[in-house]
């Protein structure tokens, strides 16, 4: 199934989603519709036909423009879509940081919150009691650490999701535009982390538009633009790329 | 049906986990808390027990212990299927962006509502001697009858949550559908008290056996006879097919209508 090294396989994958003009959201809606014979949707292509390799030990930056469907491909790395066709295989325990602090209930404290969001990612309650001490020295909050999440103030947020993900040491990390929360002090530390995530050879994926990090930390880059891979290759020569592209825009924009 | 148990199984911490959240945000805020869990059915016991004691006055003997025995376990039920029924709907944020089985979460909506439901037997247990019924030894078939209600309810969970996704007039719906469905089921009123000759309508109510069950135990002292507790299951592991089913068709598409 695997060549050894091979962790991440995305084989003719396409996601489509019905886009809804007017989804007929109660029954009344949908017979009167019936009753006209209309279909208030089209199908859009949020991803086509992609499909890529990642070896073991790559960091990976996906860039794209803002609706190229560089989250909807990391959505479905992390399975929380299921392609419309082709394959999506995945080696490997997986922290998918999709969206800062996905599993955290806003009435739990910080505490209650790390083993809700171990748990959802799958670990054990007896994995998340062992990490609970170096999340919360990682986190370094304070004793809001006891306060529930919703008195958070936004880099306090993304400090702990940040530290349950990558505490509970997976083999690929996955990164979606979450490091621009944080103040510098902060960055450095995920950057460091995520050096020493390197080093240790795990893989690595983020999602971002700073494209100074992905040609600092990243070996590799994909440009995908309205759901197409147009370029995998060298970090360097893809953010060449991306420029060109998007350089018609940004100077009509002035 | 081995996907249920298996990821039951293996998800098992966060199932209790998502309960326990339930549970605490419920009651969060309160100064009471956790005792609201208890304090409400021991409230609501108070209320039937004075009204049917002194105001009216039925034939039937301990009336409130009557009524108790099946309206805890009815009252479960109405509130483990609305609450479930919004168990993935309510989960949208989390099932778009965290890879999770989907059937954790009605799952949670089942056991938080178990938890609540045997709290509310201590008051019931409490207030059986304070009336001066008799305490049965039959009290011990009661985790028989719960057993069937579970996976009853569980099933009915599923159906609900799922056709919620995609229609949220289910929600209302089940609404209308609970009130009507209680005064059909002999909750307030003994199955004798229906005419012999249209019984048999009101036994085609699949949650009639189990109901029965809470019953005997709790204030006649019997056991239910072996074609009812039978009858029961039945009832119980078909509403589970039914709804594990409609489920799992359909779970990997919620994630594109919560």
């Amino acid at each position: 199934m695997f060549s050894s090294s091979i962790v991440i396989r995305v084989e003719n994958v396409t996601q489509r989603f019905r886009v809804i003009q007017e989804r007929p959201d109660t029954l009344r809606e949908l017979f009167s519709k019936l009753l006209r014979h209309q279909s208030s949707f089209h199908d859009f292509e949020a991803v086509k036909n992609a499909s890529f390799e990642i070896p073991q030990g790559q960091t990976v930056g996906i860039i794209g423009r803002n609706g190229s469907g560089k989250s909807t491909l990391l959505k479905l790395i992390a399975g929380v879509y299921q392609p419309t066709a082709g394959r999506v295989e995945v080696k490997g325990s997986i922290a998918p940081l999709i969206e800062l602090g996905a599993g955290f209930h806003h009435e739990l404290t910080g505490r209650e919150n790390i083993l809700l969001n171990g748990l959802l990612m799958g670990y054990s309650k007896r994995d998340m009691r062992e990490r609970e001490q170096s999340i919360i020295d990682f986190a370094d909050i304070g004793d809001f650490i006891d306060s529930p999440v919703k008195q958070y103030s936004s880099g306090m947020y993304a400090r702990l999701a940040f530290a349950v993900a990558t505490e509970v040491d997976p083999q690929i990390l996955v990164v979606d535009e979450i490091l621009g929360v944080g103040d510098m002090g902060f960055r450095e530390k995920c950057f460091d982390r995520i050096r020493n995530f390197r080093e240790a050879g795990k893989t690595i994926l983020i999602v971002t538009h700073a494209m100074a990090d992905v040609a600092k930390h990243c070996e590799r880059a994909i440009l995908i633009d309205h759901g197409s891979i147009i370029a995998d290759g060298l970090s360097q020569e893809v953010i060449a790329t991306y420029t060109n592209l998007m350089a018609p825009e940004v100077v009509g924009a002035h | 049906m081995t996907e249920l148990i298996r990821d039951s199984y293996r998800y098992r911490e966060l199932i209790w986990a998502l309960a326990l959240k339930e549970l605490k945000v419920r009651y969060k805020r309160s100064v009471l808390g956790f005792m609201w869990a208890l304090l409400n059915p021991a409230f609501m016991m108070l209320v039937l027990t004075l009204v049917f004691s002194t105001i009216m006055r039925f034939a039937i003997p301990h009336y409130a212990i009557f009524l108790l025995s099946v309206l805890l376990p009815w009252t479960f039920f109405a509130q483990a299927l609305s609450y479930g029924a919004e168990a993935i709907v309510g989960n949208g944020d989390l099932i778009k962006k965290v890879a999770v089985p989907k059937l954790v979460f009605p799952m949670a909506a089942l056991v938080s509502n178990v938890i609540n439901l045997l709290l509310s037997l201590i008051p019931l247990a409490l207030l059986v001697p304070i009336m001066r019924h008799p305490f049965y030894w039959t009290w011990l078939y009661l985790p028989v009858p719960m057993l069937a209600l579970a996976i009853f309810t569980l099933g009915a969970i599923f159906f609900f949550a799922a056709a919620n996704v995609f229609y949220r007039d289910v929600s209302h719906i089940l609404q209308v559908v609970l009130s009507a469905w209680f005064y059909v089921t002999p909750i307030i009123y003994p199955l004798d008290a229906i005419p012999a000759k249209y019984q048999w309508i009101f036994k085609l109510n699949p949650i009639i056996y189990v109901i029965n069950g809470f019953r005997l135990s709790v204030y006649y002292g019997q056991l239910p006879k072996a074609p009812s507790i039978l009858a029961s299951f039945v009832c119980a592991f078909i509403s589970l097919l039914i709804g594990f089913a409609l489920f799992k068709k359909y779970q990997n598409s919620f994630v594109f209508y919560v």
